[in-house]
């Protein structure tokens, strides 16, 4: 874990720019243009109505979408091809059923020629950090959908990317357990030092989480508004929302969504 | 460091022995739990079937047409005295095991190269869709002209009903394929050679096994709708045989010793998903958290 000095000092160098980038998808402007640079260790939120193009711009840091105009540049350089430096989570969680929760998690690190003894150790390490020691020889069948999360989190996990592209990643959870999540989810923030960049379309999620919202604009998705959440840290999930000044960023960053 | 362990009412057990909870809760003694009284009831059925057939086949004289259980016992008896039995049984189970095996592995390996070569799989489409339809039973004069009436015709005709069944099964299910799971893979890591070792083997093996299981029974029919054809020895020749010299008796003796080929190969098949499906043997009894 990173000092704070670090980590600070860090924070100064972007570790994503989009610059001016734009979206098309046949003849629809999906997004842009759209210039925004997320500071290493930072945590973004991206808010915006549904269907404006948040999941585009995590695409495109992962580099499974080429922008048709502008650049997304990570680390300084273009992103070209599958970014594997990331990870990514999603609503789905993709777990592969024929595998247990323990082989899901060694996935990753067979792919990128790990040896055994250090498959083995990460393995009971990220089970331990996300809460599924005991569960190893699960398969993803007898999980619920808060324990397959956990999977997709603690496979990401493993193989310790610097950047975190998380796509609403609760969306099915019910709240309780969204709430516990959220905990955990700074909690790894904490410990790994990564960027995290999280799409949601809840407000309370994103207030919690971040230190900086963006509000995307309807189609074609634009950034409408950043704000900075100064909230002190370590935040408390229930305690936050009795905060008065929560409420006053719940406010800002709705009128900015203009629901209407 | 650690993150708070998750509460079990996460997860789902698989309740794997339904079936003792409800011998304790519903018996006081063994003899009359619900289990084993079905039992009864299956056998006492099937004597009762048994017993109508014999009587009927008596009292109303059609023994030539249904024949009777006595008879059919005594044609087994003679059948298995002749020696007959045992090289029949063993001829057409090797005609239909060698099919099998054969019909499989390249109904497998096709299905699952078209299904996942896209471009390969669009090209041949039509082509596949085509035979598809077709009574494959309709080409059994052909195997004939081609492969004589030996046992290499029934192998290959066996060997191709298999292969229809575990390749239409493959390709089908193999096309299905989530290509999010592919592209996940990639972030993930993955090379191609990871893509096709780790997520499509995998995936299509599920796809086969499914084929063979459809395709298992066709192993038997393609034996013995050989054997109808033209042949000298077999189960199916020697039912053949028996109508022809209006043997009811001895048909239905055939149709007997199908069904326990049936049986065992349905066994067979059962033990092998157990072991490679492991993961989702509990289907059906666990609550499924989607």
């Amino acid at each position: 874990m990173p000092d704070a000095a670090q980590r600070s000092r860090d924070r100064t160098a972007p570790m994503i720019e989009f610059k001016g980038t734009r979206v098309r998808f046949g003849s629809l402007d999906a997004i842009g243009p759209v210039s925004l640079s997320v500071k290493r260790g930072e945590f973004l939120a991206v808010i915006g109505p549904s269907g404006c193009g948040k999941s585009t711009l995590l695409n495109l840091v992962a580099g499974t979408l080429k922008p048709a105009g502008g650049e997304v540049l990570y680390r300084g350089a273009p992103v070209d091809g599958v970014n594997r430096e990331i990870g990514y989570i999603t609503q789905k969680n993709h777990c592969l059923p024929w595998r247990t929760v323990e082989g899901n998690i060694r996935l990753p690190l067979e792919f990128r020629g790990y040896p055994n003894g250090e498959i083995a150790s990460r393995v009971t390490s990220v089970l331990q950090q996300v809460g599924l020691a005991g569960f190893e020889k699960s398969y993803p069948r007898q999980l619920s959908g808060g324990m397959l999360q956990r999977v997709s989190i603690a496979r990401t996990l493993a193989y310790a990317p610097d950047t975190y592209l998380m796509d609403e990643p609760f969306g099915s959870l019910d709240a309780q357990l969204r709430l516990r999540m959220h905990e955990e989810i700074m909690r790894l923030w904490h410990q790994t030092g990564s960027t995290f960049v999280f799409v949601t379309h809840d407000l309370h999620e994103a207030i919690t989480l971040a230190d900086r919202v963006v509000v995307i604009s309807r189609r074609p998705g634009r950034i409408k508004l950043v704000v900075d959440i100064d909230l002190p840290r370590p935040r408390d999930v229930i305690d936050l929302q009795s905060d008065p000044r929560f409420g006053a960023y719940f406010k800002q960053l709705w009128d900015a969504l203009d629901v209407h | 460091m650690s993150i708070e362990r998750a509460t079990g009412d996460e997860l789902e057990r698989p309740s794997a022995d339904s079936g003792n909870v409800a011998e304790k809760r519903g018996g006081s003694t063994r003899f009359f739990n619900p289990r084993r009284i079905d039992i009864y009831l299956q056998i006492a059925f099937l004597i009762a079937v048994f017993a109508i057939w014999e009587c009927s086949a008596i009292y109303f004289g059609t023994d030539f047409w249904t024949s009777r259980p006595s008879a059919i016992a005594q044609e087994l008896v003679n059948w298995a005295n002749s020696g007959l039995l045992w090289t029949d049984l063993k001829l057409t189970l090797m005609e239909a095991g060698i099919g099998f095996v054969i019909g499989s592995a390249l109904g497998g390996l096709v299905g699952f190269v078209l299904g996942w070569i896209r471009r390969l799989g669009d090209f041949f489409e039509p082509f596949i869709l085509s035979i598809y339809t077709l009574p494959k039973i309709a080409l059994a004069p052909l195997f004939v002209l081609w492969f004589g009436i030996g046992a290499i015709n029934k192998i290959m005709f066996s060997a191709m009903l298999v292969f229809f069944m575990v390749f239409f099964t493959t390709f089908q299910g193999t096309r299905q394929v989530d290509r999010e799971l592919v592209e996940n893979a990639r972030l993930l890591g993955a090379s191609n050679f990871g893509i096709w070792t780790k997520i499509a083997i995998p995936y299509s093996a599920v796809w086969v096994f499914t084929g063979i299981r459809i395709g298992l029974p066709y192993s038997l029919i393609g034996a013995i709708v050989g054997e109808f054809v033209a042949a000298e020895a077999g189960v199916g020749f020697r039912i053949k045989e028996s109508t022809a010299f209006f043997n009811t008796a001895g048909v239905f003796a055939g149709l007997i010793v199908l069904m326990a080929i049936s049986l065992v190969l349905l066994g067979a098949l059962k033990l092998i998903e157990r072991r490679a499906l492991r993961w989702q043997v509990h289907n059906s009894m666990d609550g499924v958290v989607p």
